[in-house]
């Protein structure tokens, strides 16, 4: 039996045309007995890496190619000749899919794949679809296979043999001996692609061309019976409905084995009037083919080898780079004040001894002159991760905090034992991200610098969306499946139908759809597009372009590489991550609103450390807006954590993630912090590194601590332990090893299994200490700008919008803190969020100060307006008149109306209505193009119409119909009546409530989230925003059959609950029951309180009182015995770190997240807006 | 309230049968305007003294008929006048006429949305609203100046005048009253021209036969595309002559999709619609030198006569055949 390859395979990253992962090809590739295989996917490479790894876990030998569209030397004419259809008028056209592909195989070594590189990059530099121009269709290094798809193979599908000598003449020139043609036979009839009289022809005609035919079947996918898989794809490509009628795909794309093959081999040289033992040539020629491929992943792709930008690009131009480095770091320590200090002088040749150790020098350098590049732009950076526990980066300026004075290991960033490449990520102003790209790109130039890809894979409301067009479905049909899907992977469809409460009215439907679910699950992320990633940006010497191919990004034109984060570190190419940050951005605006107003210039990064009043805002849990300590958990914990330093907010922020709150060592850390419950330390020797956490291991760097002292195996290779312990098999080895360590070192049995017990539960999901001081320095920032700049702090947040709350919720809580919210006016509003002194007598005169800055809304809030538009309105500041606003600021006349209506224009005549009638008259006056007559009277007043004005209420639905936001007051306050009606309880008094109450909530949904917690089950939280303050409610799994859809569909929640309070500070709402506040307001003003009874009647599923444990920290094992009949309950993933995941929690949940603010408020015909 | 609105409850593809079912209308009044797709109105001023009842109990009568003989539900509204009796529409069920009569005119329209007003679409509606304008009580306390400022001259008059109940409308019989339809449903998103034309040619070859059949012709076509998402594409053709000759009528159909130009629109229906029947005699027919035509003409009566004979699809075109 002779082997196979198939040299032309497409995998999913030939986007809506494979249908199989790069990895499950070379999986039956191997099971099916082949030595190699070819990955060719369409116009790019972006498989390439994860095809690689795959291959060499299979055993198979990976040939790297591209499947490319191509430009004739002659297509000009043809396209001239084509007529212009008529434009559809509806539906759009079709898209046009008829160039010929060609598909090319890298050949030579490092030559083939730095050509290939090169067609891909210069096939995407066609204007729309990509294209190969013909004159960069030439290489030396690649092998040509012309297939059915290609011009040549079209005209011998035509019965042109004459056309297609002629065509094959140019191909022949260029790439001479390298040109194949390619048979493929498909089982169908006549004499198109994957046809047997095609597959003839191309041999014969091969033959007769003294050309050398190979043998391949156009693989679009693994296994047979994935055909309908196909026919989706191809119906979301071409964006129309699968038509049974027409040719579907044959099925027969498939992987298949070398029998196979050979069968069809046989039956393509008789079809072509050859003996059957020409097949064994034909084959034998394939193989040949593939043999001469010779790109080896390793040497030839650069998998592992570091290429960094030329020392002269960073300031390193005659010495090298390495001195270059030693002698800036030695420059950082005078200049930061640490020149007399010994033990830093230490610690700094140390690190550049492990630097010059690994020779990355030069990496260090890159970073600090991108950092420096920022900085001189104007724009806050900041480092986080692991890299700000090299002291060498605090001295180039790349970290703030000092890792000494932190107790920052440069072990977890970089050791001799660690040979991965290290990783700096920097936060940059989230607005200004771009800018900071292209400086980089400047710097560096186009060919060292590529942005990264991130391709977005099908989950299951794209699947949902794309099959169901595939099959004809009802378009609103499809959208309402879709949308009743939280955001979960394509292939747990079926089983989310069956587990999830919210999802049971569609499961009882689930028959009518037929094929629907079995070709959504089919689709699991495979790649359906891709897009710029959103922080790395990839730095290298200029042979960049030779190693990775380069598609410009569609908004902005940057290049990016085809590769996705994973391959470029694979591929060993440096990756920079340059974060957006928008509390940066934020934090900025406020600064620079502070220095406009009060002309005081703030330095962020100098504000004075451990200000009691900063610590006191921490304390209280009004944390809305500070970074990373804003969400319901963590104010939680900040209650009962009560955090009195910079050190404090280092372990909170440490002590919120998944890991340690699942492994529950709050409680423990907790109780000992507020000397409940003395520290423990296994042994006194410990006491060192875990007196800071009261016994409790919370970061990364104590884990390295312990096992340094107990074995005494050096801080490097206890960090290379540390890494061990997340993998179970590695675990083993460790425990004997660290056990005999230990014992060597004299420690007894017992103190070495307390250790060991510690280390295997809590070393593999601590959290990294550097990066938590790298949080934890804007969290100090953001809250001192909180404290003491409150107005420029929420102008900053109102513009950049950088948190997890609505925007309503900050300025609702602005209000609460007692910061006035000036409304929008045309003469004072700017561009973005500014603050104001508010030189109100009466205001002055109670707060006894000079006065109060408020805040002033911006015009870029106002909805639909334009960046431009609202440049121009505040250039053209001030405004005498409505004509002289309308003449100067040239609104449209959809702005100018919405101006009005919030209010903005009231400072030229009082009523809100009348200005519409009037902004009406002059945009008909603008268009008639006379000017005409002016409507206004009385000066610079606006004259009156006599409409009736805006309502209290109609004003409120404007400003969230225009704004999103309650300006003038909070929404809930309309309800206020009934609700009291109800005898809800208002957030404010819910803190003096007892643990245990039952009790009614209400308000305006901020939040919801299912995050992964300890129990393993899935919880619902949710803030509910009431005007009095903030109201977190948990629903636990018993209540989801009754309240789970209410609560992810609903803007507008009444629930019924029960107090949990932990602590002074920490209170929350065990809801039991849940019903839509909108629709019962609704019925109490149409029928009054029966209508309203009626509704609560209506039985709601039974089993729903809230259970009183569970949260967090609560105890969770004993509910799956409590509740054994729900199937989908006993399913939970047991992650390797050995805590269950219920496996729904963790996903982004249906619903559309928390309100936007139009949607708050019932929409008439009738009322404004 | 001698005018009656009338709604069939007709599931959306059926259009076809609306012409028969106005025919039931018109066994009790002449003067009918059809508002398709599935409505109608009907004066019935002569008829409540022929029939010896009034409007409401005729409107019974109706809904017994449409059902028992094409077992379609309606609703009917009756008013005083034509605009009256369409709002009256709204507020009617399955059952239960709903009459507006002439003194309870002022308390029927208050509270009610400017767009319950026949002639007030979406757009009046929105200007209105921007105004605070958003019920027909408001809107008739306006001065007659604002209005006219906010929606010119004439429409705020009639604005005006309508919100105050005075209803000058009249129940004009048009065209599509005289009008004969049919649809061709497709099973999924269609895209394939080939089958368009396909079901348009069937479409004509059906109207052209019940044309003849009836001795009439038609002076206007009008084509609707319905999509897979609800929305239609409307065209209507006059005809160069008024014609029942299927060829005539194929020709002006497939010019109309034509224009259309659709490539990638997901097709769920086509509808034609022939409308300005008129009796055959009356129409002029112009005569031209070519044999060809005449010739067709001839065959299409031969085809004609053995339809009667041997049914409907005894001869048809060779595409619809296939």
């Amino acid at each position: 039996m002779p082997g196979f390859t198939h040299l032309h395979t497409v995998s999913g990253f030939s986007v809506r045309y494979g249908a199989s992962h790069p990895e499950r090809l070379a999986e039956r590739a191997a099971e099916r007995g082949m030595d190699a295989l070819a990955l060719t996917d369409r116009d790019t490479l972006a498989g390439t890496v994860r095809f690689a790894k795959a291959c060499a876990a299979a055993g198979v030998r990976p040939l790297f190619g591209a499947e490319l569209a191509v430009d004739g030397p002659r297509r000009q004419e043809e396209v001239a000749r084509g007529e212009r259809r008529r434009t559809p008028v509806r539906g759009g056209a079709f898209i046009d899919e008829s160039t010929p592909r060609v598909t090319f195989l890298a050949r030579d070594g490092a030559r083939g794949w730095a050509d290939l590189c090169r067609l891909v990059t210069a096939a995407h530099t066609a204007p729309d679809t990509p294209l190969l121009p013909w004159p960069d269709n030439h290489a030396d290094g690649l092998t040509v296979l012309l297939g059915p798809d290609s011009d040549v193979g079209r005209a011998l599908a035509a019965g042109r043999p004459d056309r297609a000598a002629k065509l094959l003449a140019p191909w022949r020139e260029a790439y001479g001996d390298a040109l194949r043609l390619e048979a493929v036979w498909h089982g169908r009839e006549g004499t198109g692609p994957g046809s047997l009289r095609l597959a003839a022809r191309t041999v014969g005609f091969a033959a007769e061309q003294r050309i050398r035919p190979v043998l391949s079947n156009a693989v679009r996918y693994a296994d047979p019976g994935q055909g309908p898989v196909a026919d989706v794809l191809d119906a979301a490509r071409r964006l129309v409905p699968i038509d049974p009628t027409k040719e579907l795909d044959s099925g027969e794309a498939w992987l298949k084995d070398p029998a196979a093959m050979l069968h069809t081999a046989e039956r393509i040289v008789e079809a072509a009037g050859f003996r059957r033992e020409a097949a064994h040539r034909l084959l034998e020629q394939t193989g040949a083919t593939a043999a001469e491929c010779l790109v080896d992943p390793e040497d030839d792709l650069g998998l592992g080898t570091v290429h960094f930008p030329e020392p002269h690009l960073v300031g390193a131009a005659r010495r090298t780079a390495q001195r270059t480095l030693a002698s800036r770091a030695a420059v950082g320590m005078v200049l930061r004040g640490y020149a007399g200090r010994r033990d830093y002088w230490e610690r700094m040749h140390d690190e550049l001894d492990v630097i010059a150790y690994h020779g990355f020098a030069s990496y260090f350098l890159t970073v600090a002159q991108v950092v420096d590049d920022v900085r001189k732009m104007g724009i806050r950076v900041a480092a986080r991760g692991s890299g700000a526990g090299s002291l060498v980066n605090h001295l180039l300026g790349i970290a703030h905090a000092d890792p000494v004075e932190h107790g920052l290991l440069m072990e977890r960033f970089l050791s001799r034992r660690r040979f991965v490449l290290p990783d700096i990520d920097i936060d940059v102003e989230s607005a200004r991200r771009l800018e900071v790209y292209r400086a980089i790109i400047d710097r560096f130039g186009t060919e060292r610098v590529a942005t990264v890809a991130m391709p977005e894979t099908y989950r299951v409301r794209h699947a949902v969306r794309d099959v169901g067009a595939a099959l004809s479905m009802d378009p609103a049909e499809i959208d309402r499946i879709a949308k009743s899907f939280p955001h979960i992977r394509a292939r747990d469809a079926r089983a989310a139908l069956e587990e999830l409460p919210e999802l049971k009215a569609l499961a009882g439907e689930k028959q009518r759809y037929g094929r629907l679910w079995e070709l959504v699950e089919a689709l699991d992320a495979l790649p359906r597009g891709v897009a710029m990633h959103p922080c790395g940006v990839l730095l290298s010497d200029a042979s960049l372009l030779a190693r990775t191919p380069v598609m410009p990004t569609s908004g902005e034109g940057f290049p990016m590489s085809q590769f996705d984060k994973d391959d470029v570190e694979d591929l060993g190419l440096l990756k920079l991550d340059v974060l957006g940050v928008r509390m940066q951005s934020a934090m900025a605006h406020a600064v620079a609103e502070v220095e406009r107003t009060k002309g005081e210039r703030i330095d962020l990064d100098a504000v004075p450390p451990g200000d009691p009043a900063t610590y006191r805002l921490i304390r209280s849990t009004e944390t809305l807006g500070c970074f990373q300590i804003e969400s319901p958990g963590q104010r939680d914990l900040v209650g009962r954590l009560q955090p009195a330093t910079f050190h404090d907010l280092v372990v909170d922020i440490s002590l919120f993630r998944p890991g340690p709150v699942a492994a529950d060592m709050v409680r423990p850390f907790i109780e000992a912090r507020h000397g409940r419950a003395p520290a423990r330390y296994p042994h006194p020797d410990l006491e060192e590194p875990l007196k800071e956490t009261y016994g409790v291991v919370v970061f990364h760097e104590q884990i390295i601590h312990i096992v340094h002292i107990m074995t005494g195996c050096g801080r490097d290779e206890a960090d290379r332990v540390r890494r061990g312990l997340s993998d179970p098999e590695s675990q083993g080895r460790i425990k004997v090893w660290f056990a005999q360590h230990a014992a060597v070192r004299g420690y007894d049995a017992e103190t070495i299994r307390r250790t060991w017990e510690i280390v295997e539960a809590f070393g593999s999901y601590g959290f990294c200490k550097a990066h938590a001081v790298g949080f934890a320095v804007p969290t100090y920032q953001s809250a001192w700008l909180k404290a003491h700049h409150p107005a420029a702090f929420y102008a900053g947040l109102l513009t950049h919008d950088p948190g997890m709350y609505p925007k309503r919720l900050l300025l609702a809580d602005a209000r609460r803190r007692g910061v006035p919210i000036l409304p929008l006016d045309v003469n004072r509003s700017g561009v973005a969020h500014r603050i104001e002194l508010v030189s109100d007598s009466r205001s002055a005169v109670r707060s006894n100060s000079p006065g109060v800055w408020g805040l002033r809304l911006a015009l870029s809030d106002v909805h639909g307006i334009s960046e431009a538009e609202a440049a121009r309105i505040a250039d053209g500041q001030p405004y005498a008149s409505l004509l002289d606003f309308w003449e100067r600021a040239r609104p449209s006349r959809p702005i100018a109306g919405r101006l009005a209506q919030v209010g903005a224009l009231d400072a030229f005549g009082a009523n809100r209505r009348d200005l519409q009638l009037h902004l009406t008259e002059l945009h008909r006056g603008a268009r008639g193009g006379g000017g005409g007559q002016l409507p206004l009277a009385g000066g610079r007043k606006t004259a009156a119409a006599g409409l009736p004005d805006l309502s209290d209420a109609e004003k409120l639905s404007a400003e969230l119909g225009v704004l999103s936001m309650d300006t003038s007051r909070n929404l809930m306050d309309d309800h206020r009546a009934f609700l009291d009606e109800l005898g809800v309880v208002s957030a404010r008094r819910l803190r003096e409530a007892r643990h245990g109450e039952t009790v009614l909530v209400a308000g305006a949904k901020a939040a919801t989230q299912t995050p992964p917690i300890r129990s393993g089950k899935r919880v619902i939280f949710t803030t509910l925003d009431d005007g009095t303050g903030l109201v977190d409610l948990a629903f636990f799994d018993d209540s989801h059959d009754a309240c789970a859809h209410t609560v992810f569909h609903s803007w507008l929640l009444l629930v019924r609950g029960v107090v949990q309070r932990r602590g002074p500070r920490s209170l929350s709402v065990v809801g039991s029951a849940a019903w839509n506040l909108a629709e019962l307001a609704e019925l109490r003003a149409e029928g009054g309180l029966e209508e309203v009874a009626a509704r609560l009647a209506r039985p709601v599923p039974e089993g729903a009182e809230g259970t009183p444990d569970g949260e967090g920290d609560g105890d969770g094992g004993d509910g799956d015995a409590r509740d054994p009949a729900r199937a989908g309950r006993d399913r939970s993933i047991r992650m390797s770190t050995g805590y269950e995941m219920h496996p729904w929690a963790d996903l982004r949940p249906a619903g559309e997240g928390p309100a936007s603010g139009r949607k708050l408020w019932h929409q008439s015909p009738g009322s404004a807006g | 309230m001698t005018i009656l609105c009338v709604r069939f409850q007709l599931p959306p593809m059926y259009e076809a049968v609306l012409p028969g079912l106005l025919g039931l209308l018109e066994e009790f009044t002449p003067v009918i305007e059809a508002l398709p797709p599935d409505g109608a109105l009907a004066d019935l001023r002569g008829a409540e003294r022929y029939f010896g009842r009034d409007a409401v109990e005729l409107a019974s009568v109706i809904r017994v008929r449409a059902l028992a003989r094409y077992g379609v539900d309606c609703l009917i509204g009756a008013g005083p006048g034509p605009m009256l009796a369409r709002m009256a529409l709204y507020d009617a069920r399955p059952g239960m006429t709903c009459a507006v009569t002439e003194d309870a005119v002022a308390e029927f329209l208050a509270g009610k949305p400017v767009t319950a007003l026949p002639g007030v679409g979406t757009a009046t509606a929105r200007t209105l609203g921007e105004y605070g304008l958003d019920t027909l009580d408001r809107v008739a306390a306006a001065p007659l100046s604002t209005l006219q400022r906010l929606l010119g001259a004439k429409t705020g008059r009639e604005l005006h005048e309508r919100a105050n109940g005075v209803d000058r409308g009249r129940v004009v019989p048009n065209a599509v009253s005289r009008s004969l339809a049919t649809e061709q449903p497709f099973e999924r998103d269609e895209l394939d021209p080939d089958r368009h034309r396909r079901a348009l040619l069937s479409a004509t070859e059906e109207l052209g036969a019940r044309l003849r059949a009836l001795d009439k012709v038609c002076r206007t076509l009008t084509l609707t595309v319905r999509y897979a998402d609800r929305s239609a594409t409307v065209r209507t053709r006059r005809l160069p002559e008024p014609t029942a000759h299927t060829t005539a009528l194929t020709r002006a159909a497939y010019g109309m999709y034509e224009a259309l130009g659709l490539q990638r629109a997901r097709v769920r229906a086509l509808a034609l619609r022939a409308e300005g029947l008129d009796s055959a005699e009356q129409a002029s027919y112009q005569l031209t030198f070519d044999p060809v035509d005449e010739k067709v003409r001839r065959i299409e009566e031969v085809a004609d006569r053995a339809r009667a004979r041997f049914g409907p699809r005894a001869v048809i075109p060779g595409t619809l055949a296939a």
